[in-house]
């Protein structure tokens, strides 16, 4: 009998607590700002800036500038690097963001889906956040090495490039999709 | 004691009063249409409480005549219920047929796991086993709505007002119907005016909440977006998810690096 009555208790205060969550968030796309782009905004629009963030990331470059400069330009020079590897990862998050939101448009307006396939989004988008947290806190607190991140970078491109391709095949009907995803009432949209 | 019987009464009352409100406001504003299911909740909810003032007055409160007709349309009521929030979820998922069909599937799985694990932790002796079901069908009908509630966000599909505020009033009145039978079951005797009290008031709260919700004339439901092609999620879902699971990697290489170097 006691069991059960705090199983009960907890339960209902799991459920309430989620389900509070879950109302901030329905409220938050009851009424979508949509996206200014009219094309399928997929992700790697950092790539245009790759060369320029592998360059101020570089160790040699750090290493060429700690025997020139004095140690508060050098500090500083650490604090602008640190800042250029957090805003980075904000991007590649940001990506994420946006890929998991277009798959998730796709999904919505098929006429089958496969749950194995929606399971497994659902488990990597979140294993990459808290992985994405992890790495941002070590960022943050000096520890990462920052060119580890030229490696995140060129597995987005690849995969940017090859992602693209798909979608370009795919023709008008991957922009209808995009226009849906930028629609606040999806309803309205006639893509055929 | 004698205080919460005479505001039970008068809440009694209210509850009828706007339950009758609600019934009319559907009909008035044709949304007996859109809701068909619900309507029927809200009629036969409507019903039940003079079919139950009826039974107590000439068979007596206490009476196991008045106990059997009190779960017999307690019986009616849950099954016009359940079906009211499988008509929520149809109404909000239906133009999305893959998801749809995914959706229906989920939510009555949660529910028949919820359904049947709630009656196994609860006791089986009669007359808490009616106290028990009532309850498992709460909590199934609550965490039901809770998995729509997150499904929609999941797939961000536009949850529209009036569905919206009546399943916030079911998932209310479900979560306290779960804590009333706990308590009642625990201290059935002792708290049972006070508890019928609260499960009346709460039960006031869902109707101030669903006649909010019933106050436009709701639209009947619009008709279905275009589908995309079947081979456009074949072929993007899992090209997405390997980019996914490389990014993932990619992450995990990143933090052993560190590792390292640390």
């Amino acid at each position: 009998m006691n069991f059960a009555f705090y199983f009960f208790l907890a339960i209902i205060a799991l459920l309430v607590v989620v389900f509070l969550w879950s109302l901030r968030g329905s409220k938050k796309h009851a009424a979508p700002a949509p996206p200014p782009s009219s094309s399928l905004d997929l992700p790697g629009g950092h790539v245009a800036y790759l060369p320029q963030i592998r360059r101020a990331l570089s160790s040699t470059d750090y290493e060429y500038a700690s025997a020139r400069i004095p140690r508060q330009a050098l500090l500083r020079m650490r604090r602008e690097r640190k800042q250029v590897a957090l805003g980075y990862l904000a991007a590649l998050r940001e990506e994420l963001i946006k890929l998991v939101r277009t798959a998730k448009v796709i999904a919505s307006l098929s006429p089958k889906v496969a749950p194995k396939q929606e399971l497994e989004r659902v488990l990597l988008a979140a294993n990459f956040l808290w992985r994405y947290r992890l790495i941002r806190l070590s960022v943050w607190a000096g520890f990462a090495p920052l060119p580890q991140i030229n490696d995140l970078s060129n597995l987005l491109s690849a995969y940017s490039v090859r992602l693209e391709e798909a979608m370009k095949e795919m023709g008008e009907r991957a922009a209808l999709v995009a226009e849906m995803v930028s629609s606040p009432d999806r309803r309205r949209i006639h893509p055929v | 004691m004698a205080e919460i019987a005479s505001l039970e009464r008068a809440a009694w009352a209210l509850m009828t009063l706007l339950n009758g409100c609600l019934v009319l406001l559907l009909l008035y504003r044709r949304n007996h249409r859109n809701f068909f299911f619900f309507f029927v909740y809200a009629l036969t909810n409507l019903l039940q409480a003079p079919v139950l003032f009826e039974s107590y007055r000439i068979w007596g409160f206490n009476s196991s005549v008045s106990f059997k007709i009190f779960w017999a349309t307690q019986a009616l009521v849950a099954a016009a219920r359940t079906l009211a929030v499988a008509e929520i979820c149809w109404r909000i998922l239906a133009n999305y047929r893959g998801i749809w069909a995914l959706g229906w599937r989920l939510f009555l799985g949660m529910a028949a796991v919820v359904l049947v694990h709630a009656w196994v932790i609860g006791g089986h002796n009669w007359p808490v086993v009616a106290l028990n079901a009532d309850r498992s069908l709460w909590l199934a009908i609550g965490v039901a709505i809770l998995t729509l509630f997150l499904f929609t966000q999941h797939f961000e599909v536009p949850f529209e007002p009036a569905p919206r505020f009546l399943a916030i009033g079911f998932f209310l009145y479900s979560c306290f119907q779960v804590l009333n039978d706990t308590v009642a079951e625990r201290w059935l005797k002792p708290y049972a005016a006070l508890w019928d009290f609260l499960g009346t008031l709460a039960f006031l709260a869902s109707l101030l909440v669903w006649i909010w919700a019933m106050r436009p004339t709701e639209q009947p439901v619009a008709s279905a977006p275009e589908l995309l092609p079947e081979h456009l999620y074949r072929s993007l879902s899992p090209a997405i998810n390997s980019r996914l699971k490389a990014l993932n990697e990619q992450l995990g290489h990143f933090w052993h690096a560190e590792g390292k170097k640390t």
